[in-house]
C-alpha cells in the first residue's frame, strides 16, 4: 500500500447496502481492496463483476490425470499376470474403465481441492487488518482506499451508503 | 418457519448446541463407546482364533460381515445424495439436513470400510489388495469386481470426506470469531484462516459446485459396484443386470430413513424446530415414498424375470425366497420397505413425528433385511440341492454388528455437540435478502 494512501473498513449491515456501495465505489477513483462477507452474495458478486475463477481448470486436469492414471494402473497390472481367462482379452476395456471412471472423480476433486486452496490462498493465518469478527455473522465489509487527503470525503461515502466506519487498524 | 429466522438466530441455534454438554451426554457417548470396545473384543478375539467363530461356512461365506458391508455403504448414500444432488437442483430443503446427512455419509463409510477388514479374517494381508510394487511381483487384479470396491469405496470416503469439510470451513470460522482460548485456536486452524473475503468466495462458490457435480455420478457409480460384486458372479439371485439400479434406489431409500432417524432426535434435543421444519422432514417422507416404489418395482421386476426367463434354477431361488427358510426374513424386507413407506402417501401421516420416526427406523430394518435375503438367500440355495445349506450369525457376529452401530452413533454423537450440525452459511443463503437480517 503505498504511503500516501489510506484504507477505510466499512461495515454494513445490509447486503444491498454494501453491493449499492460497491457499485458507487466503482464509479470513483477510490480502490476496493477486499469485500468480506458471510455469504456467497450474488448482489455483491455483480456490483465487484470478478472474472471468472480458474478453480476449474485445476479439476479438469485432475480428470484427465486421474482416468488415464486409473486405466493404466489397471492395464499394467493385468499385463503383469498376463493370464488369459476364457478368451478374454488380458487388457480389457470395459472394467477398467471402470477403474479410469473412479480415479477420474478422486483426482478431479483432488485437483479441486488443489485449485481452491491455491486460488484462494489458503490456509491464511495473520490476521487481514479491518477484519471484523461481525463478517462471519451478519455483516459485510467494504475495505476501500483513497489518498490521505481524501479519507473524510470516503468515510462520508461510505457512511452516506448505511456503513459504520472503522479506521483503527 | 424459516421467514422468521434471522443471521443472528440461525447462528444463536445452532452456536447454542455447542455450549458444554450435561452428564447424560457424557454418559450415552460412554455407553456407545462401551459397544464399540465391546465389538472391537469380538474382533480381536475372531483375529487370535480365526474367522471360523463366525457363522460363515459352506455354503454361506458372506453373512453379516458383508451384509453390514452393503447395509452401512447404503446409509452413506443419502448423504451425498441430499447434499450433492438437491444441491445441483437447488433445492431449498436440502440446506436444514444437509450437514448432518454428510456426516451421516463420512461416518458410514469409515464403519462400511472396516468389514472387508473384518471379513479378510488375516486382516494383517489386506496390503495384497493395494497396488503397490513387491518382490513377489503379485500385483492385483482389476478385472475382479472386488477390486472395483476397494477402488470406489475409498474414492467415496475421499471424495465425502472432502466435500464434508469443505462445506464446514465458513461454519467453522463463525465458531472462531465467537470462542475463546484453546477452542479459538483450534478453530482457527480448522477454518484455515477463513475470513468470508469475496475473493474466497468466488473460488469456493465454483469449487463447491464441482464437487456436487464430480459427487452425483460418483454416488451412483459406487453402488453400482458394490451391486457388481455379487451381480458379475454367477449364483442364480445375483447375476441380474437390475442390481446396479436396484441397489442405488435401496441405498437412497435406507440413507433417506437414516436421515429422519437422525434428524427427529436431533431436532427435538437441540431445539432446531425452527430450521428443521416440518415441511423439511416432509419432503424427506415424500422422497422415502418415491423411492420405495422404486425398490418395489426392482423387486417385482426380480420375480418377474425369473418366471419369465423360464430357468428353473431362478425360479426356484426367487419361490425359495418367498416361501422357503428365510420367507419371514424375506417378508419383513418386503413389508417393511414398500408397504409401510405407502403410509406416508397420507399428509397427517408424514406431519406426526412419531409416526414418521417409527416408520423411519422399520425401513431401516427392512433395509438390513434386504441386504440378507440378497447376501444369504442366493448362496444357501443355488444350483445344487446337496450343497444347500442354512447359515446363522454367531455371537461374535452380533457382537461386531452391534460394535459397528455402537460406532457410527458414537461419531455422530461425538460430531454434533462438538461441530455445527446444521450449516449455518447455507441457511442463512436461504432466507430472503433483508435489509435488516443482521438481526
Amino acid at each position: 500500500m503505498p504511503a500516501d494512501t489510506v484504507s477505510i473498513m466499512g461495515v454494513f449491515s445490509s447486503e444491498h447496502r454494501a453491493a449499492s456501495a460497491i457499485d458507487g465505489l466503482r464509479e470513483t477513483p477510490w480502490t476496493i481492496e477486499r469485500v468480506h462477507s458471510p455469504i456467497p452474495s450474488h448482489a455483491i458478486e455483480h456490483a465487484l463483476e470478478p472474472p471468472r475463477s480458474r478453480v476449474s481448470w485445476f479439476t479438469l486436469a485432475g480428470g484427465i490425470v486421474g482416468f488415464f492414471s486409473g486405466f493404466l494402473l489397471a492395464a499394467f497390472t493385468s499385463l503383469r499376470w498376463s493370464l488369459i481367462v476364457s478368451g478374454k482379452p488380458v487388457v480389457a476395456l470395459v472394467p477398467f474403465f471402470i477403474v479410469g471412471f473412479e480415479f477420474t472423480i478422486l483426482f478431479a476433486v483432488l485437483g479441486n481441492v488443489l485449485g481452491l486452496i491455491s486460488q484462494a490462498r489458503l490456509p491464511r493465518f495473520d490476521t487481514q487488518p479491518g477484519y471484523d469478527e461481525r463478517f462471519s455473522g451478519g455483516h459485510f465489509g467494504v475495505l476501500a482506499r483513497c489518498s490521505a487527503g481524501e479519507q473524510e470525503e470516503l468515510a462520508r461515502f461510505l457512511e452516506e451508503n448505511g456503513a459504520e466506519i472503522k479506521t483503527d487498524f | 418457519m424459516e421467514q422468521t429466522l434471522t443471521y443472528r438466530k440461525i447462528d444463536d441455534t445452532v452456536l447454542d448446541t455447542l455450549t458444554p454438554p450435561q452428564r447424560s451426554y457424557w454418559a450415552l457417548v460412554a455407553l456407545l463407546f462401551a459397544g464399540v470396545l465391546m465389538g472391537a473384543g469380538c474382533w480381536i478375539y475372531q483375529i487370535l482364533v480365526g474367522i471360523g467363530v463366525g457363522g460363515q461356512n459352506n455354503p454361506v461365506h458372506w453373512g453379516t460381515y458383508l451384509i453390514n458391508f452393503v447395509f452401512w455403504v447404503g446409509i452413506a448414500h443419502s448423504g451425498t445424495l441430499i447434499s450433492a444432488i438437491l444441491h445441483l437442483f437447488r433445492a431449498g430443503w436440502r440446506n436444514p439436513i444437509a450437514r448432518a446427512a454428510e456426516t451421516m455419509t463420512v461416518f458410514a463409510v469409515c464403519t462400511a470400510g472396516l468389514f472387508p477388514f473384518i471379513h479378510l479374517g488375516r486382516v494383517w494381508l489386506v496390503f495384497y489388495m493395494l497396488p503397490i510394487p513387491n518382490q513377489r511381483t503379485l500385483w492385483p487384479n482389476f478385472q475382479s469386481p472386488l477390486m472395483f470396491d476397494v477402488v470406489a469405496i475409498s474414492t467415496y470416503l475421499t471424495v465425502s470426506s472432502l466435500f464434508w469439510y469443505t462445506g464446514m470451513l465458513p461454519d467453522l470460522a463463525i465458531i472462531r470469531d465467537r470462542a475463546v482460548g484453546v477452542r479459538r485456536k483450534i478453530f482457527t486452524v480448522l477454518a484455515l484462516g477463513w475470513t468470508g473475503e469475496f475473493e474466497i468466495w468466488r473460488h469456493y462458490t465454483r469449487g463447491y459446485l464441482f464437487f456436487a457435480a464430480l459427487a452425483t455420478p460418483l454416488v451412483i457409480s459406487v453402488h453400482s459396484v458394490v451391486s457388481w460384486d455379487f451381480a458379475l458372479s454367477v449364483v442364480p439371485g445375483w447375476h441380474t443386470t437390475i442390481f446396479a439400479p436396484y441397489f442405488v434406489a435401496g441405498a437412497i431409500h435406507s440413507g433417506l430413513a437414516m436421515v429422519v432417524t437422525l434428524m427427529i432426535p436431533l431436532r427435538l434435543i437441540f431445539k432446531y424446530e425452527a430450521i428443521i421444519t416440518d415441511r423439511v422432514l416432509e419432503s424427506v417422507a415424500k422422497t422415502i415414498v418415491f423411492t420405495g416404489l422404486i425398490v418395489a418395482f426392482a423387486y417385482a421386476t426380480e420375480i418377474f424375470m425369473a418366471w419369465y426367463s423360464r430357468n428353473p434354477v431362478e425360479m426356484e431361488t426367487f419361490r425359495w425366497r418367498a416361501l422357503g427358510d428365510y420367507a419371514l426374513e424375506y417378508w419383513i424386507m418386503v413389508t417393511c420397505n414398500t408397504i409401510i413407506p405407502l403410509f406416508l402417501l397420507f399428509k397427517k401421516v408424514r406431519t406426526n413425528i412419531r409416526v414418521l420416526f417409527v416408520i423411519s427406523l422399520l425401513v431401516n430394518v427392512g433395509m438390513w433385511y434386504e441386504r440378507f435375503v440378497i447376501i444369504i438367500g442366493s448362496v444357501a440355495h443355488d444350483f445344487l440341492p446337496h450343497a444347500w445349506g442354512l447359515y446363522s450369525p454367531s455371537l461374535i457376529e452380533f457382537g461386531i454388528m452391534i460394535g459397528s452401530f455402537c460406532l457410527f452413533f458414537f461419531l455422530f454423537v461425538l460430531f454434533v455437540k462438538h461441530m455445527p450440525s446444521v450449516s449455518m452459511t447455507e441457511m442463512k443463503e436461504t432466507l430472503h435478502e433483508g435489509a435488516s437480517h443482521a438481526g
